[in-house]
């Protein structure tokens, strides 16, 4: 027992085990598993990391010219790079950075905005098979 | 009149952080009946793995069951898949598994010997614990990239391979951390005040934990010899060094010390892994969809965890049944109470180490 009272007097004098957080920032190890970003120029749009997404934090919203537009959730987003894995061209079109997402704040309305997204991605796709379908019999008629 | 006095701990108290309640039927200080009751958050997790995820995503879902095993989980279901799928890993995608699982225990392990510590009375202890424990979150961090939700494995191997730089790190840490280990063992075993309250105190018999079905440290702190590490041969644990740790007086002191020797023991193997990690791939393809039952059982640091998991060769599972250890270890929790001393409650509750985000699922 007097040993560890000793113990108790001496760690007065040793360093901080908790550093100076947060006036220090916080050293991340190498391969920190950080937010995915997107090259929209070497992407081939196969939506191969849209499907397995476990959060579903990867959109594509279908425009009408048949171009497709990337969308992604940093907030919704796991950070489990299954993405990543999946992609036919990894490093050049998708790939996961060190670099930390900082949290958002309400006023941003991050959620609302996302549902908002989710519901027009999946608008603009059924929208867009509509059209492709019209389109097909129309021709057919013709 | 009535003689005895019904005091709950929990839903919510000060030593209990999680929603479980206990009510005590006390006789002035002395408990003599106990009644529990954990069904107070209910998350939907199983529903949700057959409902809106596919078989491949469900891994990363059962991982966020809990915080403290997350790997467990996920290796849980892993394995239950890949059976069901006919895929066997090689050695290296099995060691490297059998290393997160190993650190996963000894920094869980950490936590549960350092809130007892707190919740005896000696909070510069669970300050030391807690710190002495970060070391080994860091060795995790570096190899999966994440501090808490590793997302490691996946069907058909491990997200990412060792680097001789992480192996150094590893035996840099581990290293720092026997020296300390031994240290808490010296102190936990000869500290006065601490052998007052862990002394003695909340006993389990071996026949007791025989009946009520003890399971993990709580059962092989009273000599009853069940660990699943030793009986099942999904991971190849006794190739890398496996004991079993037995202690035979039950109480809160054989707890703690079941639980430091494993760390001693997790160390070894985790070491032993590290030297001799053997080469190979360390992602496969796996093809096909599941198709039929299997059930695993991974030694979780609390005790036997349980997977059951039904497909019918389509992406979405038919069921996914998750039985947690600290569920399965509520009788035998029960048994303990009846007859200790009521000021012994959150030091005997904290030495069972339970995980309510596990059980409420």
């Amino acid at each position: 027992m007097f040993k560890s009272m000793l113990e108790a007097f001496l760690n007065l004098f040793k360093p901080l085990h908790t550093g100076g957080y947060p006036a220090k920032e916080i050293v991340l190890p190498d391969g920190y598993r950080g937010l995915i970003e997107y090259d929209g120029e070497a992407c081939i749009y196969c939506d191969k990391c849209e499907k397995v997404c476990p959060p579903g934090a990867i959109l594509f919203y279908q425009q009408e010219n048949g171009e497709k537009k990337y969308r992604y959730n940093p907030w919704l987003c796991i950070y489990c790079g299954e993405c990543v894995r999946a992609c036919p061209k990894p490093q050049e079109a998708l790939w996961q950075s060190e670099t930390k997402q900082q949290p958002a704040l309400k006023e941003e309305g991050v959620n609302e905005q996302w549902f908002v997204w989710e519901a027009a991605c999946q608008n603009s796709r059924e929208a867009y098979t509509t059209a492709k379908k019209a389109a097909k019999t129309g021709t057919n008629e013709k | 009149m009535k003689k005895t006095v019904q005091i709950p701990l929990g839903s919510q108290h000060i030593s209990l952080l999680e929603p479980i309640r206990f009510k005590f039927e006390c006789e002035n200080e002395k408990i003599i009946g106990v009644d529990a009751d954990v069904g107070f958050v209910h998350r939907g997790v199983e529903l949700a793995c057959t409902r809106k995820f596919e078989f491949k995503q469900v891994g990363y879902v059962v991982a966020r069951v809990c915080g403290l095993c997350a790997i467990t989980h996920s290796l849980s279901y892993t394995l239950a898949v890949e059976k069901l799928l006919g895929y066997e890993a090689n050695d290296r995608i099995k060691y490297l598994r059998m290393l997160m699982v190993e650190l996963d225990r000894i920094h869980s392990h950490m936590l549960c010997l350092a809130h007892t510590a707190e919740n005896a009375g000696f909070e510069a202890l669970f300050m030391q614990i807690m710190a002495q424990r970060e070391p080994v979150m860091d060795i995790q961090e570096a190899i999966s990239g994440n501090r808490v939700q590793f997302d490691y494995i996946s069907i058909g191997g491990v997200n990412r391979d060792l680097t001789p730089d992480l192996s150094a790190l590893i035996h840099k840490n581990l290293a720092a951390l026997s020296e300390k280990v031994d240290a808490l063992m010296m102190l936990f075993d000869t500290n006065w005040s601490l052998s007052l309250k862990y002394k003695g105190i909340g006993v389990l018999s071996l026949e007791n934990a025989y009946t009520y079905n003890a399971l993990g440290p709580l059962a092989r702190a009273a000599g009853l010899a069940s660990d699943v590490r030793s009986e099942s041969s999904d991971l190849p644990y006794e190739a890398v060094g496996y004991t079993m740790v037995l202690e035979s007086s039950g109480d809160i002191h054989a707890r703690n010390f079941v639980r430091l020797r494993e760390i001693v023991n997790s160390i070894a193997m985790c070491r032993n892994i590290v030297d001799n990690l053997p080469v190979g791939e360390i992602q496969e393809k796996v093809k096909g969809k599941p198709k039929g039952e299997a059930v695993v059982r991974v030694e979780a640091p609390r005790g036997e965890l349980f997977y059951l998991v039904r497909g019918s060769g389509q992406n979405i599972l038919e069921r996914v049944r998750i039985k947690t250890p600290t569920f399965s270890g509520i009788p035998a929790m029960m048994e303990v109470f009846k007859g200790s001393q009521y000021a012994d409650a959150p030091a005997i509750l904290a030495s069972f180490d339970p995980c309510m985000s596990c059980t409420a699922k």
